[in-house]
């Protein structure tokens, strides 16, 4: 059946409704989340705060083993799923920039907005500086654009590239998951014992 | 509360193991026989030559033109804007991404029906949509709008239009010269009234 796009039960004109709808919820559920709150994000470099982990490692081993049953089940062709090129060194580069601006900023792009809807003014500001930062990486693109686009993987998948079934792969994670939320926990018990608490 | 937390991590555990004896489903989606059969006795999936030529001349931006011929072939002739994928080289990663491009009509074009008809049954085999055969090929599109002949006298208004839509589409693909009719050198005649010096009245 899925996806609904690809496959011409929808029209392709839906797809900015949807991603309105989906826009939402996912403002919404960040929100309630408490990931408004850049004290509450930048906790998981520090220790007394795994909310992010949890939230995220939940979303994504639902989401990971709830597509991989509507596969089986006929519901979502995973052939024609979108798959992110990979671009190794870029993405490494790229992720440690992103782990730097989340420590400095206390938010990634999409909770500073969660925090600017609320009134945040830390919000406001890292939101300036998203769009600074943007504006210089296109004035400045040319500069590294050879790096950008180097290491070019293709759209490949950890089962493309090692040729282990991407099952093994999902159990194999999901028990990294919730081993990270059991151990979390109980860092954030004994970190916590020791500081003052903060009101987020 | 911690005993929710157990229950769904257990909960977790079993679905990710599950996973794992899943029978994923790793052939790729063909058409269905019926579907496909439907699809090939359709007249639709043939485009006219002059269809073909009156899209390259305007420049048609949804039009995407694959010469499904041998590289050599390709370079002795091929139709302006095309791109050459021969049949044996259709299934690399770089050709498939020519095709299933929403909104793009992809036309086949071969020396004959044959081949392109082949590319044409492989792509819907493989599931993509928009996809067309340009009947008759590149000798039909020679005798057609390169050469086009000329219909006789009493040949039916709509054929003298064909005529001269593919006249003028072989003067934009050959650059040939355009041939004046008979018709522009017949000498017209103007005959001019004679003045009068009378006022012929009125104010």
């Amino acid at each position: 059946m899925g996806p609904l796009i690809p496959n011409g039960i929808i029209g392709g004109g839906w797809d900015f409704v949807i991603a309105l709808l989906i826009g939402i919820a996912f403002g919404f559920i960040l929100e309630a989340a408490g990931f408004s709150s850049s004290r509450n994000l930048a906790g998981v470099f520090y220790g007394y705060n795994f909310v992010v982990l949890r939230v995220f490692f939940t979303a994504l081993i639902v989401a990971m083993v709830g597509i991989m049953y509507f596969d089986c089940l006929g519901w979502l062709d995973l052939s024609k799923i979108f798959i992110l090129p990979t671009y190794l060194g870029p993405m490494i580069v790229g992720g440690v920039i992103m782990g730097f601006g989340f420590i400095l900023g206390g938010y990634c792009p999409g909770t500073s907005f969660t925090g600017l809807a609320i009134g945040k003014l830390d919000a406001l500001f890292f939101t300036i500086g998203l769009y600074l930062g943007i504006l210089v990486f296109s004035v400045a693109f040319p500069l590294f654009e050879d790096f950008y686009s180097s290491g070019s993987l293709g759209n490949v998948t950890l089962t493309d590239v090692t040729g282990i079934p991407a099952s093994y792969f999902a159990l194999a994670f999901t028990v990294v998951a919730l081993a990270a939320f059991w151990g979390t926990m109980l860092i954030e018990k004994r970190v916590r014992k020791n500081m003052k608490q903060y009101k987020f | 509360m911690n005993r929710n937390y157990i229950f769904l991590t257990l909960l977790m555990l079993v679905l990710a193991a599950g996973t794992v004896f899943l029978t994923m489903d790793d052939e790729p989606n063909q058409v269905d026989p019926e579907i496909l059969l439907q699809e090939i006795i359709q007249p639709t999936r043939y485009v006219s030559t002059d269809q073909v030529a009156k899209m390259i001349i305007q420049g048609d931006p949804s039009l995407m033109l694959i010469d499904v011929r041998s590289e050599d072939d390709f370079q002795g002739y091929s139709l302006p804007r095309s791109v050459n994928i021969p049949l044996d080289s259709l299934l690399t990663a770089d050709n498939l991404s020519y095709l299933g491009i929403p909104g793009t009509k992809v036309v086949f074009v071969s020396d004959d029906d044959i081949r392109a008809d082949q590319m044409w049954v492989l792509t819907k085999r493989l599931g993509y949509k928009g996809t067309y055969v340009m009947r008759g090929g590149l000798n039909c599109w020679m005798q057609t709008i390169i050469e086009p002949e000329q219909p006789s006298d009493d040949a039916s208004y709509a054929d003298m239009e064909t005529y001269s839509f593919r006249k003028g589409a072989q003067i934009y693909f050959t650059g040939a010269e355009e041939e004046t009719s008979d018709g522009a050198k017949v000498e017209v005649q103007v005959q001019k009234r004679e003045k009068t010096n009378v006022a012929l009245g009125g104010c």
